[in-house]
């Protein structure tokens, strides 16, 4: 049996004759086909206000939680990332299992708006966002579930306002501890970056700057991804996969000019958040405050948000009811991807179906 | 049980994942040094700089041809974005006023119950 099994040398190449042809044909077809379509989920546009957006995803089930669900985006990226494509969803996903799903996402802050400062995120945009899910929904309980700095912005608000009826928070690899976070204290050291000059020259900090410091946390990655797609281009999935992510990675925002100088003052030089003296609009921010059920999950290889930033999160929370997850993947693939459809969206789902009626 | 068809690009993929590997923790480390950091940041000075020269000539250049500067447009557009916030709550208040109302999708009820865990 395990003779008749043997490798054919002759089936060998034809297999990897079939593959170079195949790489050819569809290589040609990967320069000349457009980008896959994302964040095409069906949708309301309810508040567009500069750079802030406000969505309101179609339910997709006839009864729904009576708790919403409101995403909070990171400001440096696109929040297409939670709604790539259909079967590949996070928003598709919530809503299939009877979320009533919202989203605050950002667009590239234009140049006037570079006075926009932590406190209008904080204290503006995502108030005004609740608020308006609040009206919609005609519910005041509401469940907030913030990725990365989305994460950090939430975290902010809630501290603020501890009598707010918040249900549940979310937070998906949020940092705390900015001085762990090496690589970009290395690049934000004040004895080299003048944050200031940056900003008064560039009114928002530049949108190719912030995707360099990406890309340079994994100086290796670029080439071998690359190199990766040449060999996968017979693989259909594999491209589409990989043109997905390409395109959500590259589609870095600019930061507002005064929000970036806040953030990186008070956040990566001072790390105020960890250290228990973090204000924003002059009123003092106490993680202790946030005694709603909480649940943070971390990423087991994340190179942009490492454990050590984002770990001591946990204890820093006043909630009994909390929760903190680390589960294996990146930063990115925690969020979206064959590993997110299998580990953190059912983890999800489970986490905030009891706490969300 | 058959044996897996061995892939002669393996060998190739494992070293692309091993210098991947290699690349990103030598790359990283260097990255990570005062070195790097000045230099890195020495070349983003010199890149405002010359921005700011540029800015400062063309400032100058578009006085000289009675056009407006970038910092001009800024303010237009600032201004104009407060403009169209006022049409927006103008519409809505004349809606409103003459009754005319964006048709409402039907909204399902709120009565989920999380499936009962077996």
């Amino acid at each position: 049996m395990t003779e008749a099994a043997a490798p054919d040398v002759f089936d060998q190449a034809r297999a990897l004759f079939d593959r170079a042809i195949q790489r050819n044909f569809k290589g040609l077809g990967y320069f000349a086909s457009p980008a896959p379509v994302l964040g095409a989920s069906p949708k309301d546009l309810l508040i567009q206000r500069g750079t802030m957006n406000l969505y309101h995803y179609r339910p997709m089930t006839d009864d729904v939680y009576r708790v919403p669900l409101l995403l909070v985006m990171a400001t440096t990226n696109r929040g297409y990332i939670f709604d790539m494509v259909p079967g590949q969803s996070l928003v598709e996903y919530l809503l299939r299992a009877g979320y009533d799903v919202f989203m605050l996402d950002w667009t590239a802050p234009r140049a006037d708006e570079k006075t926009l400062t932590l406190a209008d995120y904080v204290t503006d945009f995502l108030p005004t966002a609740i608020e308006r899910v609040q009206a919609e929904t005609g519910e005041q309980d509401f469940s907030l579930v913030g990725y990365c700095f989305g994460g950090v912005l939430s975290l902010l608000w809630a501290a603020l306002h501890p009598d707010a009826p918040m249900k549940n928070l979310v937070c998906f690899t949020t940092p705390v501890d900015f001085s762990q976070m090496e690589m970009f204290q290395s690049w934000s050291d004040k004895r080299f970056f003048d944050v200031d000059r940056l900003v008064d020259t560039f009114g928002n900090c530049p949108a190719d700057y912030l995707y360099s410091a990406f890309d340079m946390l994994k100086p290796g990655a670029k080439i071998a991804g690359n190199i990766r797609l040449l060999d996968n281009l017979w693989n259909d999935e594999f491209v589409k996969s990989f043109r997905m992510f390409d395109r959500w990675a590259t589609d870095t925002l600019p930061l507002a000019g005064e929000y970036f100088r806040e953030t990186t003052k008070r956040l990566m030089w001072d790390n105020a958040l960890h250290s228990g003296t973090m204000d924003v609009a002059g009123r003092p921010v106490d993680l202790a405050t946030i005694t709603a059920p909480f649940l943070h999950v971390t990423a087991e290889h994340d190179h942009i948000v490492p454990s050590a930033a984002s770990a001591p999160l946990i204890e820093m929370i006043g909630s009994t009811d909390k929760e903190q997850v680390t589960m294996k993947g990146g930063h990115v693939s925690l969020v979206a991807g064959g590993n997110a459809i299998k580990r953190l969206w059912p983890k999800l789902i489970d986490w905030l179906g009891d706490r969300s009626t | 049980m058959a044996n897996p068809t061995p892939d002669p690009g393996a060998f190739l993929r494992d070293m692309l994942g091993q210098w991947e590997t290699m690349a990103n923790q030598v790359g990283g480390q260097m990255m990570k040094s005062g070195e790097f950091a000045r230099a890195i940041q020495g070349a983003n000075a010199a890149t405002m700089q010359a921005q700011t020269a540029t800015h400062q000539i063309m400032d100058r250049a578009l006085a000289a041809a009675n056009m407006p500067s970038r910092s001009e447009v800024e303010d237009l557009s600032a201004r104009l974005r407060g403009i169209e916030e006022s049409v927006v709550r103008i519409e809505a208040l004349l809606m409103a006023q003459a009754g005319i109302t964006k048709p409402e999708r039907p909204k399902p009820s709120r009565t989920r119950k999380p499936p009962v865990k077996g």
